[in-house]
């Protein structure tokens, strides 16, 4: 039995990731887990008193949250799913994740839109590297046909 | 009660030297005494004005007598412009001429000689007053190096491309190396030095900013924020219109009282949360949240960066802002409303709370107060500083002071780790001003405040309505476009000059409306303001990006509605609706 690391948040392109997640879950029989990276770097932009321990902390809160709407939707369809929450840089997040809880598959969503930190060619770069680094399948869902790398 | 660590104990005097030190400001150089007592000797005395009859400050007068310099009776002009050439030391031959060369960088040089009547005055022992001396504007390399300086910071600072504070120190480095260096080549590219650089430095606004953070580094980890946003969601009872209205209220007081970026980023994450149970589109509640907080913070001296700048300039007190500027945002917050009401109505009708039992304890756990006994102390002092910042203003008690004062007693009496809570102190922020006050020294030593404040002058003439509708709204579109903090510090000394020479404008008008335009001019673009880049940073996160163009399409028209009734109450609380008023 395998382990799907779900990196996800919310939104409606979330929610494709994590039904993609689900069904691959569900089909191979496979652990799943649902994954939230925290990463506070858009502090920098702001001109104010910022305590980033205390935005750390409600960020991990949110997370938890997302994941457990996510941990809901799969207990809907019968698929029982942990979370996790970590908080740095969602590269070395994901694969420190997939070393420690023996990852077989890495399920991404696709970027949300012109505001993604992400675009295409930066999340299919991403997966092409932690596939590459880790050894480890990376689906990138959302699209019609779900891209896999690795 | 506990003992105090050796770290604590050197940090808590360090903030009480920090508050005596402001309060007696020995750096500052004390005139009165030798102004009030009378010259042993004649006395030349005058003005140096600039082309805008501003004072100015540091210009050299040299004295000449019978054609030959006297060196022991040079004096230098004052912050008022004024200056004093006591001839104490004349030579003992009767003079025949005398003659006052006045030299300033960045102004051609100008000179006055005495009269047949004034010698005469003088030779009987009498005082005489010159005439005001204006000096004509020298445009220099340095002008140009300065310009472009402050423009490349604007740019960089809009675009993103360098943090603020590391944008604002590599301007002033180039502004010191041009100045230093370049200026030991030809003085033609000298702009200030470092002593004058330094006055340009605004400590009440440096301390404001350094004990508020102290309070709201504190305040913040109680957890209130997050408890009144839950209790919005408890009392709205799935109700989505009221929900935003007590969101909006909540952001806008709190962003008052403390200041908006905090709130927002306080607020945000729980606020999604609270989206996603009721079903509907988080952005329907952030977006109306931060635009409301940005109006919101107008209401005080503390509520926004720009109102401490503005506050600490013009001498606009707490109760000012309070008085003058809180029924018109209680105005425009209530135009805000209705639009929100308008534009998302559908979302809102749509909204329903399925949320499991799990997911609604989940919310409940984020949305209680962590620190109950800290946010009960932290009341206590807040509400004392809040009677200080209002009252003080009565025995002169400047409101830096009152910040500190609250930052001490809540680090006494809260007793957190005070190691810790002195590590919050954004320091990139305070150096952020500071550099900041220098570049905008530079382009005021330069000449190019001046330029602008004449320009606006001469399109705005004496009318003080036509001045108000300008600076209103330039600041309001313009802080869409540019960072608002480096605007409304370089527009402050315009505004100075325009209220010193419109008829009628002393009574701060011109301030306010900087106020207005520049806070709510924060809701024009994504970029506007600090607390809509910590939003839209937020939102990112939870997986609903906020585009430039999504936040425009929302804002935009929610700018123009309340900087429209901001005016509005402007031009009827200054009576600017009445002709001859």
């Amino acid at each position: 039995m395998g382990k799907i690391l779900c990196a996800t948040r919310g939104g409606e392109a979330a929610v494709r990731a994590q039904e993609t997640a689900i069904g691959l879950a569900k089909d191979r029989g496979d652990a799943l887990l649902f994954f939230f990276v925290v990463d506070t770097d858009f502090l920098q932009r702001s001109v104010a008193a910022v305590r980033p321990d205390i935005v750390q902390a409600e960020l991990e809160s949110m997370g938890e949250f997302l994941l457990a709407v996510a941990q809901e939707r799969a207990q809907k369809q019968s698929v029982e799913a942990e979370i996790m929450v970590r908080s740095g840089y969602l590269r070395d997040e994901l694969l420190t994740a997939i070393r420690k809880e023996d990852v077989t598959t890495v399920v991404l969503g696709t970027p949300t839109g012109p505001g993604s930190v992400f675009v295409l060619e930066g999340l299919q770069a991403l997966a092409e590297g932690i596939a590459d680094e880790s050894g480890v399948k990376v689906v990138i869902a959302g699209s019609q046909n779900d891209e896999e790398q690795g | 009660m506990r003992p105090l660590t050796n770290g604590a104990s050197a940090c808590l005097f360090a903030l009480t030297l920090v508050a005596v030190l402001f309060v007696f400001r020995p750096w500052e150089p004390h005139f009165a005494h030798a102004n009030q007592s009378a010259p042993p000797a004649p006395a030349l005395t005058g003005r140096v004005l600039d082309p805008q009859n501003q004072p100015v400050r540091g210009a050299e007068i040299t004295v000449y007598v019978n054609n030959d310099e006297f060196e022991e009776l040079d004096a230098e002009s004052q912050g008022d412009g004024s200056f004093m050439v006591t001839l104490n030391a004349l030579p003992d031959t009767p003079f025949e001429s005398l003659r006052l060369e006045i030299l300033r960088s960045h102004f051609a040089p100008q000179s006055w000689t005495a009269g047949p009547r004034e010698l005469a005055a003088l030779r009987d022992g009498q005082s005489v007053h010159v005439p005001d001396i204006a000096l004509e504007r020298q445009v220099t390399a340095g002008f140009w190096v300065a310009t472009a300086v402050f423009v490349a910071m604007l740019f960089i600072i809009a675009l993103e491309r360098l943090h603020n504070t590391m944008a604002s120190l590599l301007s002033m480095a180039v502004i010191f190396g041009v100045s230093f260096v370049g200026g030991a080549l030809t003085h033609d590219l000298f702009i200030f030095d470092f002593e004058r650089s330094l006055e340009y430095v605004d400590f009440n606004v440096i301390f404001l900013l350094l004990g508020m953070m102290v309070v709201i580094g504190i305040t913040e980890e109680t957890g209130i924020f997050q408890w009144l946003a839950y209790q919005a969601y408890r009392i709205s009872r799935g109700r989505a219109a009221l929900l935003v209205i007590i969101l909006m209220s909540i952001t806008a007081v709190a962003s008052a009282l403390l200041d908006n970026v905090t709130t927002m980023l306080l607020m945000a994450p729980i606020t999604l949360q609270i989206a996603i149970a009721l079903d509907i589109d988080p952005l329907s509640l952030l977006l109306p949240e931060v635009m409301a907080s940005n109006i919101g913070g107008i209401s005080t001296l503390i509520g926004t960066p720009t109102n401490i700048l503005i506050g600490s300039y013009a001498g606009i007190g707490f109760s000012g802002f309070l008085v003058n500027l809180t029924p018109g945002v209680l105005l425009a917050l209530a135009a805000l409303v209705g639009y929100v009401l308008l534009r998302y109505r559908k979302q809102y009708q749509g909204a329903g709370s399925d949320l499991s039992p799990a997911l609604l304890k989940r919310l409940e756990e984020g949305g209680r107060i962590r620190q109950p006994d800290s946010l009960r102390k932290a009341g206590v002092v807040f509400a004392a500083m809040m009677a200080l910042f209002i009252f003080g203003e009565d025995f002169h008690l400047v409101p830096a002071v009152t910040a500190l004062i609250g930052a001490a007693a809540l680090l006494l009496w809260v007793n957190p780790d005070i190691e810790r809570m002195l590590k919050v102190v954004d320091w990139t922020t305070l150096m952020f001003f500071i550099t900041l006050f220098i570049v905008i020294g530079a382009v005021q030593e330069v000449g190019l405040i001046g330029l602008i404040a004449g320009a606006l002058k001469s399109a705005t003439g004496d009318s003080l309505l036509i001045g108000v509708l300008v600076l209103v709204w330039a600041a309001a579109i313009l802080s869409g476009v540019i960072a608002n903090i480096p605007f409304t510090a370089a527009m402050l000394p315009v505004a100075g000059f325009l209220t010193s020479t419109i008829p009628g404008a002393g009574n701060q008008v011109l301030f306010y409306g900087l106020s207005v335009g520049s806070a709510m001019g924060g809701n024009t673009s994504l970029i506007g303001a600090s607390a809509n880049l910590v939003t839209a940073g937020i939102a990112e996160r939870a997986g609903y990006p906020i585009t430039f163009r999504r936040f425009v399409s929302v804002s935009l028209p929610a700018m123009v509605i309340t900087v429209a009734v901001g005016t509005l109450w402007l031009l009827i609380r200054f009576s600017l609706l009445i002709p001859g008023g």
